[in-house]
């Protein structure tokens, strides 16, 4: 592991070099809030954004991607990776990152999204500003940050780029990098840690009597009363880091072929469970409290085996998304540890 | 158009398939015999699904309801319910479709050998099971006691009208049959599927059970089971969900942690009996 100091001034130049090799997404402003977005120029990076309206995983699993093509001949695979920079990943995103990747190397291992994700050079930042909602300080704190080649965490005066890949070690000689001090490496430990610990929102368990606990709450009325004002809108699966579920859908075009493609689906709305039936629809999650309770159980226990830890990074992008405001996961969670 | 080398390594790819013979067997449902349009033989267990699909429509999971040791052609029945499942029904002999698959855990072949066997399915549910009874019938002297139960809605609902035929003379299985409301033709059992049981010679306590049928008929059946002394762990349940991908990513099929086309379809009853959204 090496570590390397960019000053301020010398930021613009290598996000430009990084521009010159490849796409960069990065967090760019959009009126109030951030989206991770295509740099057109270096200058709209703003490493300083508190969160995106959407998580990064877009850039591997686009809110709709075309699987197939079609005609009468046959039909061609849609795989067609391209080499890009996803720069300026907040750590708990880099968490949510790697939990995806998990879940399409499962057993059926989805090239759809791994040659995206291959394809892509990651390079994360410290958090410099907090959510209003975040709670990454006390939801997976403790998980090692994997999966991405390079980070960036903002001191005074720059930036210490610790190097985690030869991806990127590669990126070094595009920027004008020193060696950082010991005592710029203390000073970004030190605000990673106060980041952690400056969260505006708490859980009061660890992940293991979260994932006890809520399990064991599978049959209290608390979804009932929670869930009493859901739209089942979808809106808290869809700004999600860590959902990953799909609809597939055909689509025609006036050539005589077409596309079969897959697009965001989520669990809270009322058709996602529905079968069709001779007398009628199937649906096997009808009342609007068993899909908000499903979700909850799957961000919370479910997938604890898979991951090693519940499927949550504590980004609260889901609490800002609701607009009912039930969806907050430290609302939820805390009073089910009240409860028990 | 096809010969793309991404082909091999994309999971969305399907398999193109030829239609070997396709007839209605009821007002609502196809049944489709089918070869690879590559000349392969298709292999797959007893149980398993595919999705099968044909391109500008989509795709929809369905139960193989032949044995695979019927040599080259696999066969699956379509019930003309929605957009896909339409499209797929329009289709005819000549005609192409695709799949996908085999997915998911078929009934365990192996330990079911050597026991008395009880299949109770209702409605299309004896569709996917039709895979495990021909092949139970193509290895006869491998299992015990076999004994079907199927019920249907009413004997126009009653499908692969050339098998119940063969079944109800066989000495080489135990058939009984029901239909909720009866026409004026029909002179068997009329009720829902438990009605059949104190009709049945004896079915011992050491007999596997496969179930396959709407989603209400389960906790039914196994009560039945649970009266008769049948370990739950011997009971293996055929489940329907909508398994829209089939490999486990798209997530519609959840029951709590599971995912019905990996896990199951076919799960073993002690294992899920204690998940809530299960049965």
């Amino acid at each position: 592991m090496q570590n390397h100091f960019l000053s301020d001034q010398d930021l613009t130049p290598f996000v430009e070099a990084l521009m010159s090799r490849s796409p960069v997404i990065a967090p760019v402003a959009k009126r109030t809030r951030f989206v991770f977005e295509r740099l057109a120029t270096a200058d709209e990076l703003r490493l300083d954004y508190d969160t995106t309206v959407l998580p990064p995983k877009t850039v591997f699993f686009p809110t709709k991607q075309d699987l197939i093509h079609f005609d009468n001949e046959g039909f061609r695979s849609c795989i067609n990776p391209e080499e890009q920079v996803l720069l300026g990943v907040h750590p708990h995103d880099i968490k949510g990152i790697a939990m995806s990747d998990v879940f399409y190397k499962d057993r059926q291992v989805d090239n759809n999204y791994l040659a995206n994700r291959r394809a892509t050079t990651i390079v994360g930042s410290s958090v410099q500003n907090h959510y209003k909602h975040a709670f990454f300080g006390s939801m997976n704190a403790d998980r090692p940050l994997t999966g991405h080649d390079m980070f960036l965490t903002k001191i005074d005066g720059g930036y210490v780029a610790e190097v985690l890949t030869d991806k990127g070690a590669a990126l070094i000689e595009l920027g004008n990098f020193s060696e950082a001090t010991d005592e710029q490496i203390a000073a970004a430990d030190a605000a990673n840690r106060a980041a952690n610990e400056n969260c505006p929102e708490k859980l009061n368990g660890t992940a293991e009597a979260i994932r006890e606990k809520v399990r064991a709450a599978f049959d209290s009325p608390v979804w009932e009363e929670l869930s009493r004002d859901c739209f089942s809108c979808g809106s808290c699966n869809i700004v999600c880091p860590t959902c990953y579920c799909f609809d597939v859908q055909d689509e025609w075009n006036l050539e005589g072929g077409g596309k079969r493609f897959r697009l965001w689906d989520a669990c809270l709305t009322r058709e996602f469970s529905e079968v069709a039936g001779p007398g009628g629809s199937e649906n096997f999650r009808e009342d609007r409290a068993e899909r908000y309770r499903h979700r909850f159980m799957r961000k919370a226990t479910y997938l604890n085996d898979q991951l090693g830890g519940p499927a949550c990074i504590g980004c609260g992008r889901c609490s800002g998304a609701c607009t009912a405001d039930i969806a907050n996961p430290v609302t939820v969670i805390n009073k089910i540890l009240e409860q028990s | 158009m096809s010969g793309n080398c991404d082909n091999d390594t994309n999971i969305f790819a399907p398999m193109l398939v030829e239609i070997v013979d396709a007839k209605m067997v009821t007002a609502t449902e196809k049944h489709f015999t089918l070869k690879l349009a590559n000349g392969d033989r298709f292999d797959y267990q007893p149980g398993q699904i595919v999705e099968a699909g044909r391109f500008g429509y989509g795709e929809i999971p369905l139960g193989l309801s032949s044995s695979p040791t019927n040599g080259n052609t696999f066969d699956v029945v379509v019930r003309k319910i929605g957009k896909v499942s339409s499209a797929l029904v329009d289709l005819d002999a000549g005609d192409r479709m695709t799949i996908r698959g085999p997915y998911g855990n078929g009934f365990p072949v192996d330990e079911l050998k050597g026991k008395d066997i009880l299949i109770v399915a209702g409605g299309i549910g004896l569709c996917p099971v039709r895979s495990m009874i021909q092949y139970i019938l193509h290895h006869r002297d491998a299992f015990g006691k076999f004994t079907l139960f199927f019920g249907a809605r009413t004997p126009s609902d009653l499908l692969f009208e050339e098998d119940l035929e063969a079944w109800r003379c066989t000495d080489c299985m135990h058939y009984l049959e029901t239909v909720d409301t009866p026409d004026d033709a029909w002179d068997g059992n009329v009720g829902v599927i438990t009605t059949l049981f104190p009709k049945a010679d004896e079915i011992g306590p050491d007999t596997r059970v496969i179930i396959c049928g709407p989603p209400v008929m389960y906790k039914f059946v196994i009560a039945e089971l649970d009266k008769l002394g049948i370990s739950r762990s011997n009971v293996f349940v055929d489940l329907e969900r909508r398994m829209k991908c089939g490999i486990g990513k798209c997530g519609h099929c959840q029951i709590n942690d599971k995912y019905v086309c990996l896990d199951g379809p076919v799960f073993r009853f002690s294992e899920i009996e204690a998940l809530e959204e299960a049965i």
